[in-house]
């Protein structure tokens, strides 16, 4: 498992509607916000980088030291941001493909308006048992 | 574009330049500072040349023309590599002289601003300056040879003694830089004497002199006078100063080269020209042919390769040291290399490029790294100058930098220079993303340099295409944090504030935190206290951040804002949240409320129940808004109307957003009175807006809170405000703990006419900050309890009120009245009313809105004991009781003509409470009333009460009630009681039925089958009881019933022989609830004979009763209106004569007398056919008859709504068809006939009886059975065709019921 990865679902209108710190190394107060500065200076890349591919999974797109960000877009435009320290690269994918399963059954609540914050605790800790397995 | 041109371009065109080792004597500088300048400062701005013109010819035999030249003149002292230490300190300096000149208090450009200015613009223009001075740290070093000088300039001042010596002493190897001692370069250089001459000292002569002998000594070309100092009076002006750019640290006093005149100037020019063109240029071409061929001559060709690689590979074992092998002047590679940088100096770019590519596989053969990585540099220059293959320049750009920084500490200066040249070169290839890459990792240990870099980085973002903007935030706040940890604070706000634009409206919550948050910090440390807050503030509702956080936030910004010393008021101040959209005003025109919870129903509600009480709405509008419209402008009108010194409240909610509990004070509202002026109202004639802060009732209360150790704390502080003013105030002060939401109530009273606007609230947080929030907003929503007068107000004008002068206001309530209370509880309860003012009202109405609940009682009974006053008195006694049951007939009560209320006097009125069904009841009261004497635009006001009551279950009754077979006009009625409650226990006391012509009886003593005489919780009860009707003719009876409901007969239902009084149900509370029973059940029934109702009285359990607490006596009344005692068919009869009769049969046979009473209890005419026939002839008949009786009720009934009638009748008739099976069976049964007419038919007028006579002939003694005759009717529906029941049951057939007669043989 790595030891740093924050994991961002960024909606179409690049407001962050889920965020979760999956790492297994101990919350540092100041991270939260480095790495929110990071995945929101990569959505700059990712913009020049989703409408080159057909590809969902952009790979890891960008760097800040030694922490890699890895991306993978939806359709909708929805994108799954992930800050990590492991070079794992096939397990990165499975993670986004099983998480983008759980958005899709997010999508088809009716109660859920999209582009709003996920606030669902399932969906929660389903996405940390993902990271558990892949990362 | 020429690469010459490009910003890289210059910088290396000046850069990388020929360098003049200048040797002077201090007689020289003495002179020179006359001027206030060094020698080579008086030097330096001649050495640059724009168009010197001048052939070269270097290896090729084609000249060229250099059009553009520079020297750089050094010290002898200078040559050698900078003090690390002093150079960073200068930089810094570079650095911290920028940053005082930033303004901090303006705001920074938008980046949408930067981006429409040009490329240069964006940039802060000390930028280029910090990047030359870090790039000329790194000057001088031994692994390349453009900074090694290539000629020596020896000055002597004319002023020397023997100034031959002087100038061979100079030349000294003891003073000479290491790199020409060391062997690095040849100590063999281009000398060049010149005599410095000042004409200020002496004449010319000496100088000639002098210059004639060095002439004769170095040789006529190498010597050369210069005259300065000619103007004698130091006041030579000109139009712009050549030196100014080249002195760092211009002093202003000082005129740089005053003594300097024209003349000087041109021999100075002059003199470097010369020295450019005939000496170092020509110099350099004939060291380049030098070496060149000698490079040639060793290096060039297949063999030599060959041989050099051979050669090389026996090195191999060098000790692999950081600078690889030491190379002197004289060895190959130190030639080349030599030649490389002067064809680079001489624009000779083809033959640097070939050089340099020679020497730089050596260098990496050898693993001299630093060397290796120099000559890549200098290749990408190369090939840049050269405009060709990009691709290569920028690999080897990156070949070099990362090969510096391979080699550890001491290259990183070297890769700092080697990254901003790349970068350069990127830049002018527009490739900003890669630029700014570059410029992150020339980032090093330095936080400063790293930080100035990133500044940079950040920019080259913003210039990319399309623009990066995220990342030029980022790099922005990067860079901050580096400028912050070496204290420079000017430049960490100038970074943090120019990427605030780009955060701006972001919703990632963190990052706009951090952001604000620092800024304000740091202005806080700067003192900038007023900037801080402004910034502080935006990070004070960070619901997001982990409680430390937020307690940090707080603390921060709360120390800031002491240290300013003064209280802010702020606008829209995000601590606490108001929440606009839950702002409910509550206010009285003339509608008053008694209790908050009044205001809270909706108005409609209470329009419904005034709208028979109040002046019709049409004529009351006119009234009112007339008079109005007279006195006030047309654009109040709709505006709200409340009294002088009576409250406007209201309520708004506050949410604390954080984790951490805040403490708010002083909560009070921003209100504007303008008092009414001279032109409306002459009374009042004080001045204009009066400011006033109006303050909150004691009465807040909270919402939803979710912890207990909350409080409020109220101080009521009503006479803050001075005495003049037009207007009462008071404040609140609470604590909200985290994540808390508290509703608030604030009150304004406004003590004169006026027009009163409510503009908004304020409060202060932690004692500290004003916060301010007005209402003026329009997703404001005002739930107002106005009612249609007020279609579609402004939203401003809603908080806008009309002041009227002080009217007179009712206050009431009603005393005692429970929360809870189990159903069919009744109570006795007295309301009472104030009027606190001197005025009288008069004219009282009040409606309750749902009777069954409440009924209004008599005056009398205010004193009565209850609930004795129900018992049952004696008969002369209750005619005065039935007066109170006329209330009943108007929905609305009018209080006496004489009633007022004045003064200190409450009027009581006493009311009856009766808990009718289980349910959350909300009970409304209002009370109309007239202004006594005054006049006003409001001429009545109506006083609203609200009440809520929870009725729980208690007792569950039913009765069901199945005529006597035998017997006419009686029935038996089957009462099911089951206590609901969960621990309450009840006595039965008495059970009534209503109305004079039913009469109801025990059918067995209570005390057989409900010894224990209480009801426990859960229990059920069954009774039975006789009822009888005792109704004898259909038209004088029925007036009656309908006249006098209430007369009824009662059964105790008590322990045998207690004396306990029965409740008289015909007195005022019981029957008036009663009636309001039937109401509610409908008028359907309305007079409908065969319906009854029952009354269950039952009292709980004295043993509940807690001593000590007084309880209210209690008496519970249960209802059942409408039960029916209807059966199948309206038609019921009953057989009569005598059962047992002895007769001689011997003598004749025997004729019997019988006769049948029909009752008729239909409301309409029934004909009535009786069929007798008997059993021996017709048994099969009558086998088909019974069948047809028992199939045909089952058919009629199914439109029937009484299921359990239909039970009944089910089993009534499946027992006559078994019978008559019986009857068929027995074959030995004697016959009898019927004698006299086998079919008569008789009409049967509608409640009415007949008699018909029968007669039987018996022949035998023995047991007959006389069932065997059959009833047809049918009923002729009178005067309504339509009626449906009166169709669906209009004709019907019976059996006989059995009637077993015994005749005996009498002896």
């Amino acid at each position: 498992m790595a030891t740093t990865a924050c994991f961002i679902i960024v909606s179409r209108n690049d407001i962050p509607i889920y965020e979760a710190e999956v790492g297994s190394t101990a919350k540092r107060e100041d991270a939260a916000q480095l790495h929110q500065f990071i995945l929101h200076a990569a959505l700059d890349i990712v913009q020049d980088l989703a409408w080159t591919t057909s590809a969902m999974f952009l790979k890891a797109i960008d760097r800040f030291n030694d922490l890699v960000v890895s991306v993978y877009v939806t359709a909708g435009h929805t994108r799954f941001m992930l800050l990590h320290d492991s070079r794992n690269d096939d397990g990165i994918k499975s993670f986004f493909q099983e998480v983008h399963e759980l958005y899709i059954k997010i999508l088809l609540n009716p109660l859920y308006l999209p582009g709003s914050r996920i606030t669902s605790s399932h969906f929660d800790t389903k996405v940390r048992g993902l990271a558990r397995k892949y990362l | 574009m020429d690469p010459a041109n490009t910003p890289l371009g210059r910088m290396l065109v000046e850069e990388i330049t020929p360098v003049v080792m200048v040797l002077c004597t201090p007689l020289v500088e003495e002179s020179c500072l006359k001027n206030s300048l060094s020698f080579v400062e008086m030097l330096s701005p001649f050495c640059s040349f724009n168009n010197i013109d001048v052939p070269v010819r270097t290896a090729s035999d084609q000249p060229y023309r250099l059009q553009k030249f520079k020297l750089r003149l050094f010290y002898a002292s200078d040559i050698r590599q900078p003090n690390l230490e002093v150079a960073k300190e200068r930089l810094k300096q570079v650095i911290t002289q920028a940053g005082e000149k930033d303004d901090l208090c303006s705001d920074p450009p938008h980046f949408s601003n930067l981006l429409a200015s040009s490329e240069s613009g964006i940039q802060p223009s000390w930028f280029e300056y910090f990047n030359k001075e870090l790039v000329r740290t790194m000057s001088f070093s031994d692994h390349e040879s453009f900074d090694h000088p290539v000629a020596c300039l020896l000055v002597v001042s004319s002023k020397d003694e023997q100034p031959i010596n002087r100038f061979v002493d100079l030349f000294n190897t003891n003073k000479l830089p290491s790199l020409l001692n060391d062997g690095a370069m040849d100590p063999k250089i281009l000398k060049h004497y010149l005599l410095v001459h000042d004409n200020q000292d002496s004449t010319q002569e000496k100088a000639a002199k002098i210059l004639t002998e060095m002439r004769s000594t170095f040789g006529s070309n190498e010597c050369q006078l210069l005259c300065i100092n000619s103007s004698p009076h130091g006041l030579v002006e000109r139009p712009e100063n050549p030196w100014a750019p080249y002195k760092c640290d211009p002093s202003p006093s000082q005129c740089l080269g005053c003594f300097l005149n024209i003349d000087d100037f041109n021999k100075i020019k002059d003199l470097m020209q010369d020295l450019s063109s005939k000496h170092i240029i020509p110099y350099m071409e004939q060291k380049i042919r030098v070496l060149n061929q000698q490079v040639s001559a060793t290096r060039k060709g297949l063999r030599n390769q060959i041989k050099n690689l051979w050669w090389r590979k026996g090195k191999e074992d060098v000790a692999d040291s950081p600078d690889g092998p030491m190379y002197t002047f004289s060895s190959i590679e130190s030639q080349i290399r030599v030649l490389g940088d002067y064809a680079f100096m001489l624009r000779d770019y083809e033959l640097a490029l070939s050089n340099y590519r020679l020497i730089s596989t050596d260098y990496k053969l050898d693993k001299a790294w630093k060397r290796y990585a120099g000559v890549q540099e200098m290749i990408g220059l190369a090939f840049f100058m050269l405009d060709q293959s990009r691709k290569e320049a920028e690999y080897c750009m990156e070949n070099a930098f990362s090969t510096y920084l391979k080699i550890g500490p001491s290259g990183q200066q070297n890769a700092t220079r080697c990254g901003l040249w790349w970068v350069e070169m990127l830049k002018t290839r527009d490739q900003y993303t890669d630029a700014a890459s570059v410029y992150f990792r020339i980032c090093g240990e330095e936080p400063l340099h790293s930080a100035v870099m990133l500044e940079q980085a950040s920019y080259c973002y913003l210039l990319s295409k399309p623009p990066m903007l995220r990342k030029f935030g980022f790099h922005l706040v990067l860079s901050g944090d580096r400028y912050k940890k070496c204290d420079q604070i000017k430049h960490a706000i100038r970074t943090y504030r120019s990427a605030v634009s780009v955060f701006e409206g972001i919703t990632w919550g963190h990052i706009n935190d951090h952001v604000h948050f620092h800024i304000g910090q740091w202005y806080g440390i700067l003192g900038m206290y007023d900037l801080a807050v402004k910034h502080m503030l935006e990070v004070l509702a960070c619901s997001h951040q982990s409680k430390i956080t937020q307690e940090f936030f707080l603390r921060d910004f709360l120390q800031i804002v002491q240290k300013t010393g003064k209280t802010f008021e702020v606008l829209k101040l995000q601590l606490p949240k108001v929440n606009i959209s839950s702002l409910k005003v509550v206010f009285d025109d003339h509608r008053t409320y008694a209790s908050p919870a009044a205001a809270t129903v909706g108005e409609s509600l209470w329009h419904s129940l005034e709208e028979d009480m109040i002046p019709s709405l049409s004529t009351a509008k006119t009234n009112w808004l007339d008079l109005q419209s007279k006195l006030i402008p047309k654009k109040y009108r709709e505006s709200n109307v409340c009294v002088a010194g009576e409250a406007v409240k209201v309520d708004i909610e506050f949410k604390n957003p954080l984790q951490i509990p805040i403490s708010i004070s002083s909560v009070s509202l921003i209100c504007e009175l303008s008092v009414r002026s001279d032109e409306m109202e002459s009374a009042l004639a004080s001045g204009a807006n009066s400011f006033l802060i109006v303050g909150a009732d004691a009465s807040s209360k909270t919402a939803e809170l979710q912890n207990d150790d909350d409080f409020i704390n109220l101080t009521t502080n009503r006479d803050m405000s001075s005495e003049n003013s037009s207007f009462t105030s008071s404040e609140v002060d609470f604590s909200l703990g985290g994540g808390e939401t508290t509703v608030v109530q604030l009150t304004v009273t406004p003590k004169v006419e006026g027009i009163l606007q409510i503009v908004g609230v304020r409060w202060k947080l932690s004692d500290s900050v004003i916060g301010l929030h007005n209402f003026d907003s329009n997703h404001m929503k005002k739930k107002n309890t106005k009612g249609k007068r007020k279609a579609k107000p402004a939203p401003r004008d809603n908080l806008k009120f009309i002041v009227i002068k002080g009217l007179p206001k009712l206050e009431g309530f009603i005393h005692s009245l429970p929360e809870k209370a189990y159903a069919g509880d009744i109570r006795h309860l007295v309301l009472e009313l104030r009027n606190q003012s001197e005025f009288t009202v008069q004219n009282l109405k009040m409606k309750i809105s749902d009777p069954r609940f409440l009924n209004i009682g008599d005056q009398e009974n205010l004193k009565t004991e209850f609930p004795s006053c129900l018992e049952k008195k004696k008969a002369s006694e209750q005619s005065g009781v039935h007066g109170s049951s006329n209330n009943l007939s108007q929905t609305v009560f009018l209080f006496p003509k004489d009633t007022s209320i004045q003064g200190k006097t409450p009027l009581l009125w006493p009311l009856w409470l009766r808990a009718a069904v289980p349910g959350y009841i909300s009970l409304y009261i209002t009370v109309y009333y007239e202004m006594g004497d005054i006049s006003s635009i409001i001429k009545y006001r109506t006083l609203r009460m609200h009440y809520d009551l929870q009725v729980l279950p208690s007792l569950d009754i039913s009765f069901q009630i199945s005529p006597c077979p035998s017997r006419l006009q009686e029935f038996l009625v089957r009462m099911d009681v089951v206590n609901s409650t969960s621990s309450e226990s009840f006595q039965v006391h008495q059970l009534s039925s209503v109305g004079h012509q039913w009469e109801i009886s025990l059918l067995q003593h209570v005390d057989t089958i409900f010894p224990s005489q209480s009801l426990m919780a859960g229990q059920a009860l069954s009774c039975f009881f006789m009822l009888k009707s005792c109704r004898k003719s259909l038209t004088s009876q029925d007036e009656i019933s309908t006249l006098s409901p209430l007369l009824g007969s009662d059964v105790r239902l008590g322990p045998e022989g207690s004396n306990e009084p029965l409740f008289d149900i015909c007195s005022s509370p019981l029957a008036d609830f009663h009636h309001c029973e039937r109401l509610h059940l409908g008028m359907s029934h309305q007079g409908d004979p065969n319906t009854v109702d029952f009354i269950l009285i039952t009292r709980p359990v004295k043993d509940n009763i807690i001593p000590g607490v007084s309880n209210p006596p209690h008496l519970f009344s249960h209802h059942a209106c409408y039960c029916s005692t209807s059966s199948t068919s309206p038609i019921s009869w009953q057989v009569d004569g005598p059962h047992t009769l002895y007769h001689d049969f011997s003598a004749s046979f025997y004729e019997i007398n019988l006769r049948m009473i029909i009752y008729n209890s239909a409301d309409a005419v029934a004909s009535v056919r009786i069929n007798t026939f008997d059993s021996t002839n017709s048994s099969g008949h009558l086998s088909e008859g019974t069948t047809t009786v028992s199939t045909d009720p089952s058919g009629d009934q199914a439109g029937w709504r009484d299921a359990s009638v239909v039970n009944d009748i089910k089993v009534t008739s499946d027992v006559g068809g078994s019978r008559a099976g019986k009857s068929l069976s027995v074959e030995s049964v004697p016959p009898f006939i019927w004698s006299g007419t086998s079919s008569t038919r008789i009409q049967l007028e509608p409640m009415s009886t007949s008699e018909i006579p029968l007669q039987i002939c018996v022949f035998s003694p023995g047991i007959y059975d006389l069932s065997n005759y059959v009833l047809h009717w049918k009923v002729v529906s009178s005067n309504d065709p339509g009626n449906q029941e009166g169709a669906s049951r209009s004709s019907g057939t019976c059996q006989g019921y059995p009637y077993y007669l015994s005749v005996l043989q009498s002896s």
